[in-house]
Protein backbone atom coordinates (compact mmCIF):
# COMPACT_ATOMS: atom_id res chain seq x y z
CA UNK A 1 0.00 0.00 0.00
CA UNK A 2 1.78 3.24 -1.33
CA UNK A 3 2.20 5.74 1.75
CA UNK A 4 0.95 9.10 0.12
CA UNK A 5 -2.59 9.27 -0.57
CA UNK A 6 -3.91 11.68 -2.43
CA UNK A 7 -7.76 12.07 -2.90
CA UNK A 8 -8.80 13.20 -6.30
CA UNK A 9 -12.13 15.37 -6.33
CA UNK A 10 -15.30 15.02 -8.68
CA UNK A 11 -16.19 17.99 -11.21
CA UNK A 12 -19.01 19.70 -9.62
CA UNK A 13 -22.16 18.82 -10.14
CA UNK A 14 -23.28 20.41 -13.79
CA UNK A 15 -20.00 20.75 -14.96
CA UNK A 16 -21.22 19.01 -17.90
CA UNK A 17 -22.31 20.81 -20.58
CA UNK A 18 -22.38 19.35 -24.09
CA UNK A 19 -24.06 22.53 -25.55
CA UNK A 20 -21.26 24.57 -25.18
CA UNK A 21 -20.08 26.09 -28.30
CA UNK A 22 -17.92 24.17 -30.21
CA UNK A 23 -14.08 26.28 -29.95
CA UNK A 24 -11.74 26.58 -33.10
CA UNK A 25 -9.80 23.29 -31.80
CA UNK A 26 -13.05 21.46 -31.98
CA UNK A 27 -13.60 22.98 -35.08
CA UNK A 28 -10.48 22.61 -36.50
CA UNK A 29 -10.54 18.62 -35.49
CA UNK A 30 -13.65 18.34 -37.60
CA UNK A 31 -11.92 19.51 -40.91
CA UNK A 32 -9.19 17.70 -40.16
CA UNK A 33 -11.23 14.76 -40.16
CA UNK A 34 -13.07 15.35 -43.35
CA UNK A 35 -9.68 15.62 -45.23
CA UNK A 36 -9.15 12.63 -43.98
CA UNK A 37 -12.33 11.39 -44.89
CA UNK A 38 -11.75 13.04 -48.31
CA UNK A 39 -8.57 10.87 -49.28
CA UNK A 40 -10.33 8.11 -48.28
CA UNK A 41 -13.30 8.26 -50.44
CA UNK A 42 -10.50 9.31 -53.47
CA UNK A 43 -8.84 6.05 -52.97
CA UNK A 44 -12.48 4.02 -53.02
CA UNK A 45 -13.07 5.74 -56.03
CA UNK A 46 -10.04 5.28 -57.80
CA UNK A 47 -10.42 1.89 -57.21
CA UNK A 48 -14.35 1.53 -58.26
CA UNK A 49 -13.07 3.24 -61.09
CA UNK A 50 -11.24 0.41 -62.77
CA UNK A 51 -13.19 -2.30 -64.78
CA UNK A 52 -12.15 -5.60 -63.19
CA UNK A 53 -12.85 -7.31 -66.59
CA UNK A 54 -10.16 -4.90 -67.83
CA UNK A 55 -7.33 -7.13 -65.60
CA UNK A 56 -5.66 -9.18 -67.47
CA UNK A 57 -2.64 -10.42 -65.41
CA UNK A 58 -1.89 -12.04 -62.25
CA UNK A 59 0.15 -9.17 -61.57
CA UNK A 60 -2.97 -6.45 -62.45
CA UNK A 61 -5.65 -8.43 -60.33
CA UNK A 62 -3.10 -9.14 -57.24
CA UNK A 63 -2.51 -5.22 -57.73
CA UNK A 64 -6.57 -4.63 -57.41
CA UNK A 65 -6.90 -6.93 -54.52
CA UNK A 66 -4.46 -5.92 -52.71
CA UNK A 67 -5.83 -1.92 -52.84
CA UNK A 68 -9.62 -3.29 -52.63
CA UNK A 69 -8.59 -5.71 -49.21
CA UNK A 70 -6.80 -2.75 -47.85
CA UNK A 71 -9.75 -0.50 -47.92
CA UNK A 72 -12.31 -2.98 -46.65
CA UNK A 73 -9.92 -4.25 -44.30
CA UNK A 74 -9.74 -0.90 -42.64
CA UNK A 75 -13.25 -0.02 -42.70
CA UNK A 76 -13.64 -3.29 -41.17
CA UNK A 77 -11.51 -2.13 -38.21
CA UNK A 78 -12.40 -0.84 -34.98
CA UNK A 79 -10.28 1.78 -33.99
CA UNK B 1 23.74 2.77 -18.59
CA UNK B 2 21.74 3.58 -15.47
CA UNK B 3 19.74 0.44 -13.74
CA UNK B 4 16.48 2.27 -14.50
CA UNK B 5 17.47 2.70 -18.38
CA UNK B 6 18.21 -0.53 -18.72
CA UNK B 7 15.00 -1.70 -17.22
CA UNK B 8 12.60 0.21 -19.69
CA UNK B 9 11.23 -1.14 -22.04
CA UNK B 10 8.27 1.41 -22.24
CA UNK B 11 7.86 5.43 -22.73
CA UNK B 12 4.41 6.50 -22.41
CA UNK B 13 3.38 10.31 -22.90
CA UNK B 14 0.20 11.70 -22.14
CA UNK B 15 -0.48 15.42 -23.80
CA UNK B 16 -3.02 17.65 -21.72
CA UNK B 17 -4.25 21.03 -23.08
CA UNK B 18 -3.92 24.79 -23.15
CA UNK B 19 -2.05 25.83 -19.78
CA UNK B 20 1.03 27.56 -18.82
CA UNK B 21 3.64 26.24 -16.32
CA UNK B 22 2.73 29.04 -13.62
CA UNK B 23 -0.78 29.05 -14.19
CA UNK B 24 -0.75 25.10 -12.76
CA UNK B 25 2.61 24.73 -11.04
CA UNK B 26 3.72 28.31 -10.55
CA UNK B 27 2.36 28.72 -7.02
CA UNK B 28 4.54 25.89 -5.99
CA UNK B 29 7.27 28.45 -5.26
CA UNK B 30 4.97 29.94 -3.07
CA UNK B 31 4.57 27.49 -0.63
CA UNK B 32 6.58 27.56 2.84
CA UNK B 33 7.27 25.43 5.50
CA UNK B 34 9.29 26.73 8.75
CA UNK B 35 9.64 29.91 7.11
CA UNK B 36 11.42 29.00 4.29
CA UNK B 37 10.63 27.99 0.73
CA UNK B 38 9.33 24.37 0.50
CA UNK B 39 10.33 23.97 -2.90
CA UNK B 40 13.06 26.42 -3.93
CA UNK B 41 14.25 24.83 -6.96
CA UNK B 42 10.85 25.11 -8.76
CA UNK B 43 11.03 28.43 -11.12
CA UNK B 44 7.46 29.86 -10.32
CA UNK B 45 5.79 32.71 -9.60
CA UNK B 46 7.34 35.18 -6.47
CA UNK B 47 4.08 37.10 -6.59
CA UNK B 48 5.11 40.22 -8.18
CA UNK B 49 5.01 39.44 -11.58
CA UNK B 50 2.24 41.80 -12.89
CA UNK B 51 1.19 42.80 -16.41
CA UNK B 52 -0.05 46.20 -17.67
CA UNK B 53 -3.69 45.84 -18.90
CA UNK B 54 -5.47 48.18 -21.43
CA UNK B 55 -5.75 50.98 -18.70
CA UNK B 56 -1.57 51.07 -17.87
CA UNK B 57 -2.69 49.92 -14.99
CA UNK B 58 -0.67 46.67 -13.31
CA UNK B 59 -2.28 43.20 -12.75
CA UNK B 60 0.03 41.05 -10.53
CA UNK B 61 -0.65 37.48 -10.99
CA UNK B 62 -3.14 36.00 -8.43
CA UNK B 63 -4.34 32.44 -7.09
CA UNK B 64 -7.62 32.75 -7.98
CA UNK B 65 -8.00 30.60 -10.56
CA UNK B 66 -11.24 28.77 -10.98
CA UNK B 67 -11.54 24.94 -12.33
CA UNK B 68 -14.33 26.12 -15.08
CA UNK B 69 -15.95 29.45 -16.11
CA UNK B 70 -12.87 31.90 -15.38
CA UNK B 71 -11.48 31.57 -18.93
CA UNK B 72 -14.76 31.92 -21.08
CA UNK B 73 -13.93 33.33 -24.00
CA UNK B 74 -10.87 30.89 -24.56
CA UNK B 75 -7.99 32.98 -24.08
CA UNK B 76 -6.34 33.75 -27.67
CA UNK B 77 -3.32 31.08 -28.22
CA UNK B 78 -3.01 32.03 -32.07
CA UNK B 79 0.74 33.07 -33.69
CA UNK B 80 -0.13 37.27 -33.46
CA UNK B 81 -1.89 36.63 -29.96
CA UNK B 82 1.02 35.36 -28.63
CA UNK B 83 3.08 37.09 -30.05
CA UNK B 84 1.73 40.59 -28.78
CA UNK B 85 1.75 38.22 -25.16
CA UNK B 86 5.30 37.58 -25.71
CA UNK B 87 6.56 40.99 -26.93
CA UNK B 88 3.94 42.87 -25.57
CA UNK B 89 3.53 45.20 -28.83
CA UNK B 90 7.38 45.78 -29.53
CA UNK B 91 8.33 46.50 -33.58
CA UNK B 92 8.74 43.89 -35.53
CA UNK B 93 12.73 43.90 -35.91
CA UNK B 94 16.03 42.44 -34.24
CA UNK B 95 16.49 42.75 -30.32
CA UNK B 96 12.71 42.66 -29.34
CA UNK B 97 12.36 42.09 -25.68
CA UNK B 98 10.84 39.19 -24.73
CA UNK B 99 9.07 40.95 -21.64
CA UNK B 100 6.20 38.28 -21.36
CA UNK B 101 3.76 41.40 -20.31
CA UNK B 102 1.11 41.16 -22.94
CA UNK B 103 -1.11 38.59 -22.09
CA UNK B 104 -3.62 40.99 -19.80
CA UNK B 105 -3.93 43.07 -23.35
CA UNK B 106 -4.40 40.39 -25.78
CA UNK B 107 -6.91 38.90 -23.26
CA UNK B 108 -8.96 42.06 -23.85
CA UNK B 109 -9.00 41.61 -27.22
CA UNK B 110 -10.81 38.23 -26.16
CA UNK B 111 -13.19 39.73 -23.51
CA UNK B 112 -14.26 43.28 -24.06
CA UNK B 113 -14.03 43.33 -20.46
CA UNK B 114 -11.01 45.02 -18.20
CA UNK B 115 -11.41 43.18 -15.02
CA UNK B 116 -12.06 40.06 -16.69
CA UNK B 117 -8.81 39.92 -18.95
CA UNK B 118 -7.56 40.14 -15.63
CA UNK B 119 -7.99 36.57 -15.06
CA UNK B 120 -5.36 35.56 -17.85
CA UNK B 121 -3.06 36.31 -14.52
CA UNK B 122 -4.59 33.75 -12.60
CA UNK B 123 -2.98 30.79 -11.15
CA UNK B 124 -3.85 27.30 -8.99
CA UNK B 125 -2.49 27.24 -5.67
CA UNK B 126 -1.30 23.07 -5.04
CA UNK B 127 -4.01 22.34 -3.15
CA UNK B 128 -6.31 22.87 -6.27
CA UNK B 129 -4.48 20.65 -8.35
CA UNK B 130 -3.05 17.82 -6.18
CA UNK B 131 -2.35 15.21 -9.12
CA UNK B 132 -0.04 17.39 -10.87
CA UNK B 133 0.70 19.07 -8.01
CA UNK B 134 2.03 15.74 -6.17
CA UNK B 135 3.62 14.43 -8.97
CA UNK B 136 5.92 17.58 -9.87
CA UNK B 137 7.02 17.85 -6.23
CA UNK B 138 7.68 13.48 -5.97
CA UNK B 139 8.82 12.85 -9.39
CA UNK B 140 11.18 15.19 -12.20
CA UNK B 141 9.47 18.12 -13.05
CA UNK B 142 11.21 20.53 -15.87
CA UNK B 143 11.65 24.66 -15.13
CA UNK B 144 12.36 24.87 -19.09
CA UNK B 145 9.64 22.55 -21.24
CA UNK B 146 8.31 24.92 -23.99
CA UNK B 147 6.02 24.52 -26.64
CA UNK B 148 7.30 23.87 -29.90
CA UNK B 149 6.44 27.17 -31.13
CA UNK B 150 4.45 30.13 -30.05
CA UNK B 151 1.03 29.43 -31.21
CA UNK B 152 -2.17 27.04 -31.43
CA UNK B 153 -2.69 23.67 -30.64
CA UNK B 154 -2.35 21.79 -34.05
CA UNK B 155 1.35 22.52 -35.19
CA UNK B 156 2.77 22.39 -31.09
CA UNK B 157 1.52 18.72 -31.39
CA UNK B 158 3.06 17.64 -34.62
CA UNK B 159 6.35 18.59 -33.19
CA UNK B 160 5.30 15.80 -30.65
CA UNK B 161 4.79 13.40 -33.20
CA UNK B 162 7.12 14.56 -36.17
CA UNK B 163 9.70 16.81 -34.75
CA UNK B 164 8.55 19.28 -37.04
CA UNK B 165 4.93 21.23 -37.69
CA UNK B 166 6.65 21.49 -41.91
CA UNK B 167 6.20 25.01 -41.60
CA UNK B 168 2.79 25.63 -40.12
CA UNK B 169 2.41 28.08 -37.38
CA UNK B 170 -1.61 27.22 -37.22
CA UNK B 171 -4.60 24.73 -37.01
CA UNK B 172 -4.33 24.15 -40.67
CA UNK B 173 -3.91 20.70 -42.36
CA UNK B 174 -0.60 20.31 -42.90
CA UNK B 175 1.36 18.19 -45.74
CA UNK B 176 3.70 15.52 -44.62
CA UNK B 177 6.95 16.18 -46.20
CA UNK B 178 9.33 13.30 -46.99
CA UNK B 179 11.75 11.62 -45.68
CA UNK B 180 9.94 13.07 -42.18
CA UNK B 181 8.05 9.88 -40.87
CA UNK B 182 6.12 10.48 -37.16
CA UNK B 183 7.87 8.68 -34.28
CA UNK B 184 5.20 5.60 -35.15
CA UNK B 185 6.09 5.08 -38.38
CA UNK B 186 9.72 5.00 -37.37
CA UNK B 187 8.95 2.42 -34.83
CA UNK B 188 6.64 0.16 -36.88
CA UNK B 189 9.18 0.41 -39.96
CA UNK B 190 12.10 -0.92 -37.32
CA UNK B 191 9.78 -3.80 -36.12
CA UNK B 192 9.13 -2.18 -32.93
CA UNK B 193 5.49 -1.42 -30.95
CA UNK B 194 3.48 2.40 -30.59
CA UNK B 195 0.35 3.41 -30.01
CA UNK B 196 -2.19 6.11 -29.91
CA UNK B 197 -4.41 5.93 -27.56
CA UNK B 198 -7.29 8.31 -27.97
CA UNK B 199 -10.62 8.54 -25.68
CA UNK B 200 -13.23 7.19 -27.65
CA UNK B 201 -14.47 7.48 -31.04
CA UNK B 202 -16.54 10.41 -30.09
CA UNK B 203 -13.34 12.20 -28.82
CA UNK B 204 -10.98 10.83 -31.42
CA UNK B 205 -7.63 11.83 -32.03
CA UNK B 206 -6.76 15.37 -32.79
CA UNK B 207 -4.12 16.30 -35.57
CA UNK B 208 -2.64 13.25 -36.99
CA UNK B 209 -5.65 12.29 -38.55
CA UNK B 210 -4.11 10.94 -41.84
CA UNK B 211 -2.26 8.34 -39.60
CA UNK B 212 -6.09 7.34 -38.50
CA UNK B 213 -6.57 6.43 -42.29
CA UNK B 214 -3.03 5.11 -43.44
CA UNK B 215 -2.15 3.39 -40.11
CA UNK B 216 -5.23 2.17 -38.53
CA UNK B 217 -3.17 -0.38 -36.44
CA UNK B 218 -1.80 2.21 -34.32
CA UNK B 219 -4.70 3.77 -32.49
CA UNK B 220 -6.25 2.68 -29.79
CA UNK B 221 -8.55 3.41 -27.21
CA UNK B 222 -7.76 4.44 -23.87
CA UNK B 223 -10.18 1.65 -22.27
CA UNK B 224 -7.61 -0.14 -24.19
CA UNK B 225 -4.88 1.41 -22.60
CA UNK B 226 -5.90 0.55 -19.08
CA UNK B 227 -6.32 -2.98 -20.52
CA UNK B 228 -2.98 -2.75 -21.62
CA UNK B 229 -1.94 -1.91 -18.12
CA UNK B 230 -3.05 -4.01 -16.45
CA UNK B 231 -1.96 -7.30 -18.75
CA UNK B 232 1.64 -5.80 -19.44
CA UNK B 233 0.69 -5.00 -22.99
CA UNK B 234 1.97 -1.90 -23.69
CA UNK B 235 3.92 -1.38 -26.66
CA UNK B 236 7.38 0.28 -26.55
CA UNK B 237 6.18 3.52 -27.20
CA UNK B 238 2.23 4.98 -26.17
CA UNK B 239 1.23 8.40 -26.86
CA UNK B 240 -2.18 9.43 -24.87
CA UNK B 241 -5.19 11.51 -26.23
CA UNK B 242 -7.60 13.12 -22.93
CA UNK B 243 -11.52 13.49 -24.17
CA UNK B 244 -11.73 16.94 -26.06
CA UNK B 245 -15.18 17.24 -25.57
CA UNK B 246 -18.40 16.68 -23.45
CA UNK B 247 -20.53 13.76 -24.70
CA UNK B 248 -22.76 11.80 -23.67
CA UNK B 249 -21.39 7.98 -22.99
CA UNK B 250 -22.41 4.59 -24.04
CA UNK B 251 -25.29 3.99 -21.92
CA UNK B 252 -26.52 7.93 -21.98
CA UNK B 253 -24.06 8.79 -18.88
CA UNK B 254 -21.65 12.41 -18.73
CA UNK B 255 -18.43 12.09 -20.50
CA UNK B 256 -16.49 15.32 -19.65
CA UNK B 257 -14.51 16.93 -21.80
CA UNK B 258 -10.40 16.11 -19.55
CA UNK B 259 -7.80 17.79 -21.60
CA UNK B 260 -8.58 21.25 -19.64
CA UNK B 261 -8.17 23.22 -22.17
CA UNK B 262 -10.20 26.12 -21.44
CA UNK B 263 -13.45 25.81 -20.69
CA UNK B 264 -13.00 22.62 -20.00
CA UNK B 265 -13.23 21.52 -16.18
CA UNK B 266 -9.58 21.20 -14.96
CA UNK B 267 -10.61 18.78 -12.08
CA UNK B 268 -11.66 16.44 -14.62
CA UNK B 269 -8.27 16.68 -16.14
CA UNK B 270 -6.91 16.01 -12.75
CA UNK B 271 -8.96 12.86 -12.92
CA UNK B 272 -7.31 11.38 -15.91
CA UNK B 273 -4.02 11.90 -15.31
CA UNK B 274 -4.69 10.14 -11.75
CA UNK B 275 -5.82 7.42 -13.87
CA UNK B 276 -3.18 6.89 -16.47
CA UNK B 277 -0.91 7.17 -13.19
CA UNK B 278 -2.97 4.38 -11.14
CA UNK B 279 -3.04 2.71 -14.38
CA UNK B 280 0.89 2.20 -14.68
CA UNK B 281 1.56 2.24 -11.15
CA UNK B 282 -1.29 -0.40 -10.46
CA UNK B 283 1.19 -3.84 -12.49
CA UNK B 284 4.63 -3.47 -10.78
CA UNK B 285 5.77 -5.08 -13.92
CA UNK B 286 4.37 -1.81 -15.39
CA UNK B 287 5.79 0.65 -12.87
CA UNK B 288 9.30 -0.84 -13.24
CA UNK B 289 9.44 -0.79 -16.59
CA UNK B 290 7.97 2.24 -17.75
CA UNK B 291 8.98 6.04 -17.97
CA UNK B 292 5.17 8.84 -18.24
CA UNK B 293 5.80 12.46 -19.69
CA UNK B 294 3.00 14.19 -18.35
CA UNK B 295 3.14 17.73 -20.69
CA UNK B 296 0.73 20.28 -22.38
CA UNK B 297 0.69 21.24 -26.10
CA UNK B 298 0.89 24.76 -25.23
CA UNK B 299 0.01 27.73 -22.83
CA UNK B 300 -3.44 28.17 -24.31
CA UNK B 301 -2.63 32.00 -23.59
CA UNK B 302 -2.62 32.19 -20.05
CA UNK B 303 0.30 33.98 -18.34
CA UNK B 304 4.07 32.36 -17.50
CA UNK B 305 6.80 34.59 -16.36
CA UNK B 306 10.11 32.83 -18.12
CA UNK B 307 10.58 34.25 -21.92
CA UNK B 308 10.71 31.84 -24.05
CA UNK B 309 14.51 30.87 -25.45
CA UNK B 310 16.19 30.78 -28.36
CA UNK B 311 16.29 27.48 -30.53
CA UNK B 312 17.63 25.38 -33.42
CA UNK B 313 16.06 26.79 -36.52
CA UNK B 314 13.60 24.33 -38.14
CA UNK B 315 14.30 23.58 -41.50
CA UNK B 316 11.00 25.94 -42.62
CA UNK B 317 10.01 29.26 -42.69
CA UNK B 318 6.75 30.44 -42.05
CA UNK B 319 5.81 34.20 -44.34
CA UNK B 320 4.12 37.16 -43.00
CA UNK B 321 1.27 36.06 -44.65
CA UNK B 322 1.00 32.84 -42.69
CA UNK B 323 2.09 34.72 -39.56
CA UNK B 324 -0.40 37.50 -39.61
CA UNK B 325 2.44 39.40 -37.47
CA UNK B 326 3.85 41.02 -40.66
CA UNK B 327 7.42 39.58 -40.48
CA UNK B 328 8.02 36.27 -41.47
CA UNK B 329 8.80 32.81 -38.40
CA UNK B 330 12.34 31.34 -38.53
CA UNK B 331 11.01 28.49 -35.97
CA UNK B 332 14.18 29.94 -33.97
CA UNK B 333 12.51 30.55 -30.45
CA UNK B 334 10.19 28.87 -28.48
CA UNK B 335 6.63 29.04 -27.71
CA UNK B 336 5.89 29.53 -24.08
CA UNK B 337 6.52 27.54 -21.55
CA UNK B 338 4.50 24.56 -20.19
CA UNK B 339 3.99 22.23 -17.67
CA UNK B 340 6.91 18.57 -17.82
CA UNK B 341 6.52 16.33 -15.33
CA UNK B 342 8.70 12.76 -16.13
CA UNK B 343 7.38 9.93 -13.93
CA UNK B 344 9.22 6.39 -12.81
CA UNK B 345 10.30 4.67 -9.97
CA UNK B 346 13.90 5.45 -10.71
CA UNK B 347 13.32 9.05 -10.00
CA UNK B 348 14.48 10.93 -7.40
CA UNK B 349 11.80 12.42 -5.50
CA UNK B 350 11.51 16.21 -5.71
CA UNK B 351 13.80 15.89 -8.48
CA UNK B 352 14.07 19.74 -10.63
CA UNK B 353 15.37 20.01 -14.47
CA UNK B 354 16.87 23.29 -14.51
CA UNK B 355 15.24 25.08 -17.10
CA UNK B 356 16.64 29.21 -18.11
CA UNK B 357 17.26 30.27 -14.42
CA UNK B 358 20.47 27.99 -14.34
CA UNK B 359 22.07 30.35 -17.32
CA UNK B 360 24.87 27.85 -18.37
CA UNK B 361 23.48 24.80 -16.48
CA UNK B 362 19.56 25.48 -18.28
CA UNK B 363 18.03 21.84 -19.94
CA UNK B 364 15.61 23.44 -22.43
CA UNK B 365 13.42 21.23 -23.69
CA UNK B 366 10.13 21.64 -26.12
CA UNK B 367 8.05 18.57 -27.78
CA UNK B 368 10.43 17.81 -30.31
CA UNK B 369 12.04 16.51 -27.40
CA UNK B 370 9.63 13.49 -27.64
CA UNK B 371 10.54 11.87 -30.92
CA UNK B 372 14.13 12.41 -29.92
CA UNK B 373 13.87 10.43 -27.23
CA UNK B 374 11.57 8.24 -28.64
CA UNK B 375 14.05 7.82 -32.04
CA UNK B 376 17.16 7.67 -29.68
CA UNK B 377 16.36 5.47 -26.82
CA UNK B 378 14.33 2.56 -29.42
CA UNK B 379 16.01 3.30 -32.49
CA UNK B 380 19.68 4.51 -31.78
CA UNK B 381 18.96 7.38 -33.96
CA UNK B 382 18.27 6.01 -37.02
CA UNK B 383 15.72 8.23 -38.60
CA UNK B 384 15.37 10.90 -40.81
CA UNK B 385 14.93 13.78 -38.83
CA UNK B 386 15.04 17.62 -39.00
CA UNK B 387 17.55 19.92 -37.49
CA UNK B 388 15.59 21.32 -34.93
CA UNK B 389 15.00 17.38 -33.75
CA UNK B 390 18.08 16.04 -33.99
CA UNK B 391 19.20 19.04 -31.74
CA UNK B 392 16.68 18.96 -29.21
CA UNK B 393 17.39 17.46 -25.79
CA UNK B 394 16.32 13.77 -24.58
CA UNK B 395 15.16 13.31 -21.10
CA UNK B 396 15.14 9.68 -20.32
CA UNK B 397 18.96 9.87 -18.35
CA UNK B 398 17.13 11.53 -16.12
CA UNK B 399 16.61 8.03 -14.32
CA UNK B 400 18.68 6.91 -12.09
CA UNK B 401 19.56 3.41 -10.36
CA UNK B 402 17.63 3.57 -6.97
CA UNK B 403 14.14 2.28 -7.69
CA UNK B 404 11.57 3.70 -5.14
CA UNK B 405 9.96 1.62 -2.47
CA UNK B 406 6.42 1.62 -2.99
CA UNK B 407 5.65 3.41 0.17
CA UNK B 408 7.48 6.12 -0.93
CA UNK B 409 5.35 7.10 -3.81
CA UNK B 410 1.78 8.78 -4.42
CA UNK B 411 -1.38 6.40 -4.73
CA UNK B 412 -4.52 8.51 -6.23
CA UNK B 413 -7.54 7.53 -5.40
CA UNK B 414 -10.40 8.74 -7.60
CA UNK B 415 -13.91 9.73 -6.63
CA UNK B 416 -13.01 11.82 -3.15
CA UNK B 417 -14.50 15.73 -1.92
Amino acid sequence: MASIVIKVPEPEKGSFNHNRPAGKLLQSQTLHLREALIKHLKDIADVLAIDPKSLKTEGEVSTYIQRATAILHTQARKP
Amino acid sequence: MTVGLSNLKHLVVLMMENRSFDHMLGGLSLVMENGQKKYPGVNGLTGNEWNPDTNNSPVKVNPNAKFQSQLDPDPDHHFPGVDLQIFNGAPQGAGRERSMKGFVKDYFTQTNNVNKSHNIMSYFTPDKVPVLSTLATQFALFNGWFSSIPGPTICNRAFAHYGTSFGQVGMDIFDILAPIMSSYERMLAAGKTAKIYYYDQQSSTMEIVNLLKNQPQIFATYDQFISDCAANTLPQYSFIEPCYNDHEGPGGGEILASDQHPDHNVQEGEKFIASIYNAIHGNPAVWDSTALLVVYDEHGGIYDHVAPPDCTPDDYQAKATATNTGAPFNFDYLGVRVPAILISPYIAKGTIVPGTEAGAGARIFEHASIPATVTNFFLNGDAKRTKREAAASTFLDILGNEARQDNDLPFFTLGGH
